[in-house]
């Protein structure tokens, strides 16, 4: 053998990113396997059919009146419900908005390590030693725990919680987004502050700081124009979340979706998409345009 | 004025701010404050009487079944646990994670073809090498369509939520796992086809360039150089949505598709609660599973590129 076919013989001829790659494949098999999917299933029975024909035959002329035969007497013009339900949606996402920010910024400081893991060894005596060494490091591994429980249960399930608990209305609605929204952004809040550059903040400590000025005024500033463009994100999901309440009976756009589909004015349904469309279109927009603002 | 107060001062001029984002921070503040305000909240009811009696019910429902009303018994509460898992439970489960596999290798697949007509430096008239000739005023008129369409398009794909979509196709395609699965994909294609967008406008356009300038074709650019060079960010970004994927597939079942938000509506209708939070709280152990799984898979990405 010449000894540059050695030189050209390649390794393994999988690597790390092959076997990945292989290994979705074969999940993608064990799936379809492991949900009965055929390719047959994918084409409608004949009912389905002309559900799809007459809905998607729809897709370009949404409707601007109501369609059914039976209008409620005293019913507002349809495109004034619709807006209505638009603007439901809208206070619902904000408010649970509001109340996961309050969340997100309170569990978000405790969630952080910058305000007590990298403070030098002076004042390692005494209650704020303590603080430092024991308590704060107890807290946050309990609210990285309880940020967790509170991410991991999906906002239709905790209104499923709420619906069976104390019953069903804007109010639990808004707790429902409420809660895995402020997990998130406490996760995702607290990460950013510990990722901030740390340049003001050592200049401040040099200067004599204490730690909790440190991070307010050190360390949270340089964090905040990529708090507030998460923030938006989040509240294009919000958006979404609050439409999808509807489901349970909340006068959000999903309501409206399910009323129009079953009753099956499918004009009405794409005015309703395309309405929701709009709104999330226009927030990211917005965050799109905040991004690139602080990338800048 | 000394120097030093003179440099503090310029260093205060010089502070990093944009009106921009302090208008946009103090609208969305003033939004979510204003929205409690507005908005028809029944604050009052849910600390009135009707609502702790609702909650005391429902206290006492939850308590699983077997040990209701006697002494609590940690070996009763696992063997219910256990026949839950061993008759419904890992079915759903594993069913749940199927629907969530295959989703979002649809949309991965869906976001590969959608991402190139949608980044700003494949969709011209001169992939990579702008500027090598002098396109006429239409070609690049068709192409700033074909790249304004297609964003829209991905937009649109993912502003409808999961749920909504997945509710129109069990309307159209009946009782089988494609309308949570399609749902699922249609929804995660948007976002991938817009992440990958953004991926393939800032690979290093050096590598690329030179292909172009080779005389590669655009597809043959996009074979050869924007696929591999952009490989490791689109496996990041296919396994963080795979987390949001199994997160969705939990509740997907509510809709009469059989996974794991079946049973928790099921145990709802029957007022089972006992059932509704165990199954909730199997929801949340898959959600974490699948986090962790990810982050291993996102690391080893990582790692090897």
């Amino acid at each position: 053998m010449a000894p540059d076919a050695v030189a050209l013989r390649r390794p393994f001829p999988v690597g790390t990113r092959g076997l990945v790659l292989l290994g979705l494949f074969g999940a993608g098999v064990w799936a379809l396997c492991a949900l009965d999917l055929g390719l047959g299933q994918l084409v409608p029975g004949s009912g389905g059919l002309l559900v799809a024909q007459r809905f998607f035959g729809r897709a370009l002329s949404p409707a601007v009146d109501w369609e059914g035969a039976f209008v409620p007497p005293g019913a507002p013009a349809f495109l004034v419900d619709a807006l209505e339900a638009a603007w439901t949606t809208i206070v619902v996402a904000a408010a649970a908005m509001g109340l996961s920010l309050v969340l997100g910024l309170g569990l978000g400081f405790l969630a952080s390590t910058a305000w007590w893991a990298d403070e030098p060894a002076r004042g390692r005596s005494g209650w704020r030693g303590l603080l430092r060494r024991f308590v704060a490091p107890a807290l946050y591994g309990a609210v990285r725990i309880l940020i967790g429980c509170m991410r991991s249960v999906h906002e239709l399930l905790w209104a499923v919680l709420f619906l069976a608990a104390i019953g069903f209305n804007p109010l639990t609605a808004v707790l429902a987004i409420a809660i895995p929204f402020g997990g998130t952004l406490a996760k995702v809040f607290g990460e950013m502050v510990d990722e901030a550059p740390r340049d003001t903040a050592r200049a401040m400590r040099a200067a004599g700081a204490a730690p909790l000025q440190v991070y307010f005024f050190g360390l949270v500033p340089r964090a905040l124009p990529d708090m507030t463009a998460y923030a938006f994100y989040r509240f294009e999901c919000a958006v979404r979340s609050a439409a999808i309440m509807g489901f349970f009976g909340i006068a959000t756009l999903g309501s409206r979706i399910q009323q129009s589909f079953l009753a099956t004015n499918y004009g009405e349904v794409w005015t309703y998409l395309y309405l929701t469309f709009l709104l999330v279109a226009v927030l990211d927009l917005w965050s799109g345009a905040l991004r690139r603002r602080v990338v800048a | 004025m000394t120097t030093h107060e003179r440099l503090v001062e310029d260093l205060y001029r010089r502070r990093p701010r944009s009106r921009f984002v302090r208008l946009s921070a103090a609208a969305l503040v003033v939004l979510a404050i204003g929205a409690w305000f507005v908005g028809d909240f029944p604050v009052a009811d849910l600390l009135s009487n009707a609502s702790g009696e609702h909650l005391s019910d429902f206290a006492e429902r939850v308590v699983p079944q077997p040990v209701r009303g006697r002494a609590f018994d940690g070996g009763v509460v696992l063997a219910w646990a256990g026949d839950l898992m061993r008759t419904k439970g890992w079915t759903a489960a594993g069913r749940t994670f199927a629907i969530s596999l295959a989703a979002i290798l649809l949309a991965a697949l869906a976001g590969l073809v959608l991402c190139l007509p949608a980044a700003r430096t494949f969709a011209t008239p001169e992939p990579f090498l702008p500027g090598a000739s002098a396109p006429g005023r239409l070609t690049r008129l068709a192409w700033t369509v074909v790249r304004v369409g297609v964003r829209t398009f991905l937009v649109f794909l993912r502003s409808i939520p999961e749920d909504v979509w997945a509710f129109l196709l069990f309307g159209i395609l009946g009782a089988n796992a494609w309308p949570a699965v399609l749902a699922l994909a249609l929804h995660n294609a948007g976002i991938l086809g817009k992440l990958g967008a953004e991926v393939v406008e800032n690979l290093p356009p050096a590598p690329l360039r030179a292909l172009r300038g080779l005389g590669a074709r655009r597809t043959q650019v996009a074979a050869a150089g924007v696929f591999p060079a952009a490989l490791p960010r689109f496996l990041l970004y296919f396994f963080y949505r795979w987390e949001t994927c199994v997160r969705e597939a939990t509740v997907l079942g509510m809709l009469g598709i059989l996974s794991l938000g079946t049973w928790i509506t099921d145990a709802r209708h029957r007022l089972h609660y006992d059932e509704l939070v165990f199954w909730i709280l199997v929801g949340a152990a898959i959600v974490l599973v699948g986090d962790l799984l990810s982050t291993i898979l996102r690391g080893a990405v990582r790692r090897a590129s």
